[in-house]
């Protein structure tokens, strides 16, 4: 079974975000980075489906050189190869340009599944999947919490509002994986000092031949309002002081 | 955002800025390493420390381990993380691979094993003292020996213990009353009771291979008659397989201050005189064998004391710029002045800086240590080989005993740091100070690790390791001297290390003309000077490092005023990271080496009072 996982680096999730004072992207010198959480769960579910059915797990990232980091932690956690597709052209790439990207470097491996992560939480754009099933013809089946493998098709669970769906659809097709969807591994030293020697494609757009124009641009990246400061109300007698935060509440907050 | 447990950022900093441990890529030993690789492993472990291991640390005290119907349990919230820990091959990453392991640098290794003991080190003994035990049959053990119990050890399947001390026998090993009589087999059966013995039986684990100390019947009395034995809970077949429970039997678990989650046991072999054990290396070799694993646990004990102090100092910093309370002091005539975060208050402030500045000490200290165990590795010549042998062998006592009292105290100036609600359970900082104290006592106490470091180490291959570590540590000032910036704190360290390198030659003379009692009587004051004057070395040393690193940062910036160093520190994590261990580094020089010199002359004036006083004039 040939299984395709893409991956995405992200700021760690604890990281301390500063807005450039230009407004064109976020300081990206210190930070630390990470593997998309949601992409965690789709290469999880990737070397689960390939542990019970054999096969082979490749992980698919487009990002800068740092991102090889993220492609190496996939094949720490046990991912047995992976493409780079790295160039500065796909600098200020949109979700079109990666969507397309990906499925261009997809198309050249056998794949039967694709996994994403429903979305990064870097840009919340949550389109990455859906471009890439729709530029491979693909079903795709997204926001997925359990995954089961019938052969030559899948069936999937999607939780929607106070129910879940329960699609079936047949092979290859693209998954988005939601939380839920199972608990990623933590890396093994074997399998970080195994990652060393399993091979990475490094590829350009060249050699993907695909336009790297984005259509949509971010114009402007502008930092959250700082908090404005808590309140604390004194006083001795409590009935008085929650006579006061009910006030601030209704009338200040406008919260009730 | 900190991960409340260490801060990674001064790991790094110690292990490839200040160690240049790179350099060891260099080497056969090490060459398919790149920093890359260990980076990754650092951050594995500290995913693994934050997200599995640190939730087991309250819930595993409140717990603590239980012994009914003659079973030990452990806290349950352990036994998933130790089932990961093992699986993740966290067990013996030093090792080579022969054995399971990866042979990874120590140096890095103990940065790992820091995090993980940060984030509970009641649960980390289980895993640290199965690995002492696999160490020691990996190299005194037969290959059957290694066969039968070494793979499974190393491989977590099986955990091991240390059986030394018995209710009679602590300080003094030598006196022990364990004692083994001879099979036809060539086995021995095994009868005594051990005492306080960590990890001594639980249920995380379906056997546990007892290293024990016993005297064969008719050998000489004292530590040159001790052999010592491997003990299965189970008895292993041949084969491999697990036979049936051998005499081993839990008396009873104690009820302790601190490491609740880790099962201290009384052991009892050979109740029943059927408890049957296999001689490891040869006869009446037993101390000399259980001191490799005794030098590991002292190392252990030493990062015991660094990682819970560096939990205790990362919550307590946290808490420091949340807290708010109280107008700062240069608004205390104004009566409309708002309170501040408890860090703007100079007494707090200098209280986390003393931590901090210890701490980062301490690490380099601990961190320095392990990588003599790599140098002496990829030492290509003896001369150099002895060298990082002798600094290790020399620092091992200063290790255990200084990084733990320092540790103590780090816990409790972070309890202070909360105030009353450091005292109270709803926060960790009181834990961390019940976790951190028995690491002064066990596995031999800091006053024995003094007497260690007086009595043997100093004078070992004629004081030549005294000599090379003083080298170091001169090379070190003179270097630093040249700088204006830290002139003034490198002639502070050359001070201190002429006044330590003086007492060490008076306790010499002591020694030789009869007067051993001033020594012994201050061998804990000695080794506590021997701790300071090292890790003022360490901490001028990064300081070094880090004034150039800074600058440069400050060049790049065209930061000229110091108005926009400043600003700079505030905006920039590195620029704030390298000014901050020039502070610790300064501070400690100010506050510490600066009293080095009157200490040790306090020593020399030769007080003798505490041996003098008659038992009844401590009158009661």
């Amino acid at each position: 079974m040939n299984i395709i996982a893409c991956v995405k680096q992200v700021p760690d999730t604890e990281a301390q975000i500063k807005v450039k004072a230009d407004g064109s992207g976020i300081e990206d010198g210190q930070i630390k980075w990470v593997m998309n959480p949601y992409d965690e769960f789709g290469v999880e579910e990737a070397l689960k489906l390939k542990e019970k059915n054999g096969g082979d797990v490749t992980v698919v990232c487009l990002g800068p050189a740092r991102a090889m980091e993220t492609i190496r932690t996939a094949l720490a956690m046990g991912a047995d190869k992976g493409i780079h597709i790295c160039d500065p052209a796909f600098d200020n790439a949109d979700a079109f340009v990666v969507g397309n990207a990906l499925a261009a470097a997809i198309k050249t491996l056998p794949h039967d599944i694709i996994f994403c992560g429903q979305r990064a939480i870097d840009d919340d754009a949550g389109q990455v999947g859906s471009m890439i099933a729709e530029a491979l013809n693909l079903p795709q089946l997204t926001l997925v919490t359990k995954v089961d493998f019938a052969g030559t098709s899948v069936k999937v669970i999607r939780p929607i509002e106070g129910a879940q769906l329960l699609i079936e659809t047949s092979l290859p097709c693209v998954v988005t994986a939601q939380k839920g969807l199972n608990e990623p591994r933590y890396a093994s030293l074997p399998g970080i000092m195994k990652a060393k020697k399993k091979p990475v494609d490094v590829k350009n757009a060249s050699a993907l031949g695909i336009a790297t124009e984005a259509k949509a641009k971010v114009a402007k990246t502008i930092p959250p309002p700082a908090r404005p400061p808590g309140k604390i109300i004194c006083g001795d007698d409590p009935a008085l002081k929650a006579a006061e935060v009910a006030r601030l509440l209704r009338e200040e907050a406008k919260a009730i | 955002m900190s991960n409340l447990l260490v801060n990674t950022r001064d790991q790094q900093f110690i292990l490839f800025e200040q160690l240049g441990i790179e350099k060891l890529f260099e080497s056969e030993e090490f060459k398919d390493f790149s920093k890359d690789d260990l980076l990754m492993i650092m951050n594995e472990a500290e995913k693994l420390a934050v997200n599995v291991i640190a939730p087991t640390f309250k819930e595993g005290d409140e717990e603590g381990c239980h012994l009914k119907d003659g079973i030990v349990s452990t806290p349950k919230c352990y036994r998933e993380p130790y089932k990961k820990f093992c699986e993740g091959g966290w067990i013996n990453p030093m090792d080579s691979t022969d054995v399971g392991g990866q042979g990874i640098p120590a140096a890095v290794g103990f940065s790992n094993m820091e995090l993980f003991g940060a984030a509970n080190y009641a649960f980390m003994m289980y895993p640290g003292l199965t690995h002492g035990a696999a160490n020691l049959i990996h190299t005194y053990g037969t290959d059957a020996q290694k066969e039968k119990y070494m793979t499974k050890l190393f491989a977590g399947e099986w955990a091991g213990t240390m059986c030394l001390t018995e209710p009679g026998a602590g300080s003094d090993v030598g006196s022990l009353r364990t004692t083994a009589k001879r099979l036809p087999d060539g086995k021995f059966l095994i009868t005594g009771t051990k005492c306080f013995i960590s990890a001594g039986d639980h249920d995380l684990t379906p056997n546990i291979i007892h290293p024990v100390l016993a005297r064969i019947e008719g050998d000489p009395a004292g530590t040159k008659g001790i052999s010592i034995f491997i003990v299965p809970k189970f008895t292993v077949n041949d084969d491999g397989s697990v036979g049936k429970r051998n005499d081993v039997n839990c008396g009873g678990i104690e009820h302790k201050m601190g490491i609740k989650g880790n099962a201290t046991a009384t052991l009892n072999f050979g109740e029943d005189g059927k408890c049957i054990g296999e001689l490891l290396g040869e006869e009446r070799a037993g101390i000399k064998i259980m001191f490799q694993m005794m030098n590991e646990a002292r190392l252990g004990t030493g990062l015991q004391g660094l990682c819970t102090a560096s939990a205790a100092y990362e919550h307590a910093l946290a808490y420091a710029k949340e807290r708010v309370q109280s107008a700062p002091v240069w608004e205390m005539k104004n009566p409309d002045a708002k309170a501040v975060t408890i860090i703007n208050h100079p007494d707090v402030r200098k209280k986390l800086l003393w931590m901090k500045s210890h701490i980062e000490g301490l690490r380099s200290l601990l961190y320095f240590s392990a990588f003599c165990m790599d140098m002496s590795r990829v030492s290509k010549t003896e001369v150099e080989k002895a060298k990082w042998e002798g600094y290790l062998d020399l620092m091992t006592p200063v290790v255990k005993a200084y990084t733990t009292d320092k540790g103590l105290l780090i816990c409790s100036l972070g309890m202070d740091v909360y105030g009353g609600y450091g005292y109270c359970q709803e926060y960790p900082a009181e834990q961390y100070m019940r976790d951190e104290k028995i690491a002064t006592i066990y596995e031999g106490t800091n006053g024995i690790q003094s007497l260690d470091l007086v009595g043997r180490k100093l004078g070992q291959k004629k004081g030549a390791n005294v000599m090379n570590l003083a080298a170091l540590i001169q090379g070190n000032y003179t270097k630093l001297k040249t700088n204006p910036d830290l002139a003034k704190v490198a002639s502070s360290l050359e001070e201190a290390c002429n006044a330590w390198i003086e007492l060490t030659m008076f306790f010499a003379q002591a020694g030789k003309s009869g007067d051993f009692l001033l020594p012994v009587l201050n061998a804990c004051k000695y080794l506590e000077l021997f701790g300071d004057v090292i890790i003022g070395h360490f901490l001028l040393d990064g300081a070094g490092v880090a004034f150039a690193k800074l600058e440069a940062i400050y060049d790049a910036q065209g930061a000229t005023t110091l108005g926009k160093k400043k600003g700079l520190q505030r905006s920039d994590s590195d620029a704030a990271f390298y000014s901050g261990r020039i502070a610790s580094a300064k501070y400690f020089a100010n506050e510490i080496l600066t009293t080095v010199k009157a200490r040790c002359e306090a020593i020399k004036a030769g007080d003798k009072s505490p041996l003098e006083i008659v038992d009844e004039a401590f009158t009661c």
